[in-house]
């Protein structure tokens, strides 16, 4: 009775918590299988906690197209707040975001337009999928 | 509200617990809520079992002094709670999650003021009819546990 009282908490607890921790990666927002490239130009820069942002908008097929790219927190950010200016033009590559319609990357590695790597570990920080 | 979260996110508190790089900002509030946690579920927690039978060799009254574990771990959350809120209020004030979570831990809190008062106060009620603790204990467990899971699902909802 005691055991099956335990087993019924266990798988109870199992229940609630099995989810949370699927959900403890970046693979559940990000496909880790692909990486796709963009190029463009920085709009925005967000160096905050839990996660920093990078906007950048390109142009590709005459169309407009506003990249959402997920980085470190503030302590593994590869920017400060001023250390990529707006308006730098810039190639990334990175694994894209999994919602349907939305133009996000993480695991992002920055290039200026020539190939060259921009910034620390070319912006690679802590929050890169593996 | 919106308001308020707005005021409260430009705030120097939302500001630094946002955006310092310092290593003692947000990893370490986040840590210490992540740790303020542990204290206050894992005495909850002690304390429910053993009501639910376990560990009998444990006298329930020799459990008490574990109440102010879990206030101190309670207030070592509020405390960072409030910070962690301030560094994001716009977006967590319109989260329903939030709000379960804050549920939860309120309801959570009277059952745990109960539980200390009719069972860790009065033992002798306990070993007469254990039935209404039991029912009290299981329930907390569920409610400290939904708290956690809303807390973290406040991440990905």
């Amino acid at each position: 009775m005691r055991i099956l009282f335990t087993s019924v908490l266990a798988v109870g607890f199992l229940v609630c918590v099995t989810p949370v921790m699927a959900h403890h990666s970046a693979a559940a927002a990000y496909d880790e299988t692909k990486r796709v490239e963009a190029q463009g130009t920085v709009t925005k820069v967000l160096v905050k906690n839990p996660h920093s942002w990078v906007f950048l908008e390109s142009s590709d097929n005459g169309q407009k197209i506003q990249w959402q790219i997920e980085m470190g927190g503030v302590t593994s950010m590869a920017w400060t707040k001023d250390g990529l200016p707006i308006g730098t033009p810039v190639k990334v590559t990175g694994n894209p975001s999994r919602a349907p319609g939305t133009h996000g990357l993480t695991g992002a590695a920055f290039a200026k337009m020539d190939g060259t790597p921009l910034g620390p570990r070319a912006g690679r920080g802590e929050y890169t999928p593996r | 509200m919106t308001d308020f979260a707005a005021w409260l996110q430009d705030s120097a508190l939302g500001v630094w617990t946002r955006e310092s790089p310092s290593i003692w900002a947000y990893p370490t509030v986040l840590t210490l809520h992540t740790v303020g946690l542990g204290v206050l579920v894992g005495a909850n927690a002690v304390i429910d079992f053993r009501l639910l039978g376990f560990a009998r060799r444990l006298p329930i009254p020799s459990l008490a002094p574990l109440y102010r574990f879990m206030w101190a771990g309670f207030a070592v959350n509020a405390v960072t709670g409030v910070m962690l809120f301030a560094s994001d209020a716009t977006k967590k004030a319109t989260q329903p999650v939030f709000y379960i979570k804050l549920a939860l831990i309120a309801v959570a809190l009277v059952i745990t003021a109960m539980i200390r008062k009719t069972v860790v106060g009065g033992p002798a009620l306990h070993d007469a009819d254990p039935g209404p603790s039991r029912r009290l204990a299981a329930v907390s467990l569920l409610l400290w546990a939904g708290a956690i899971a809303a807390g973290r699902l406040m991440a990905y909802l």
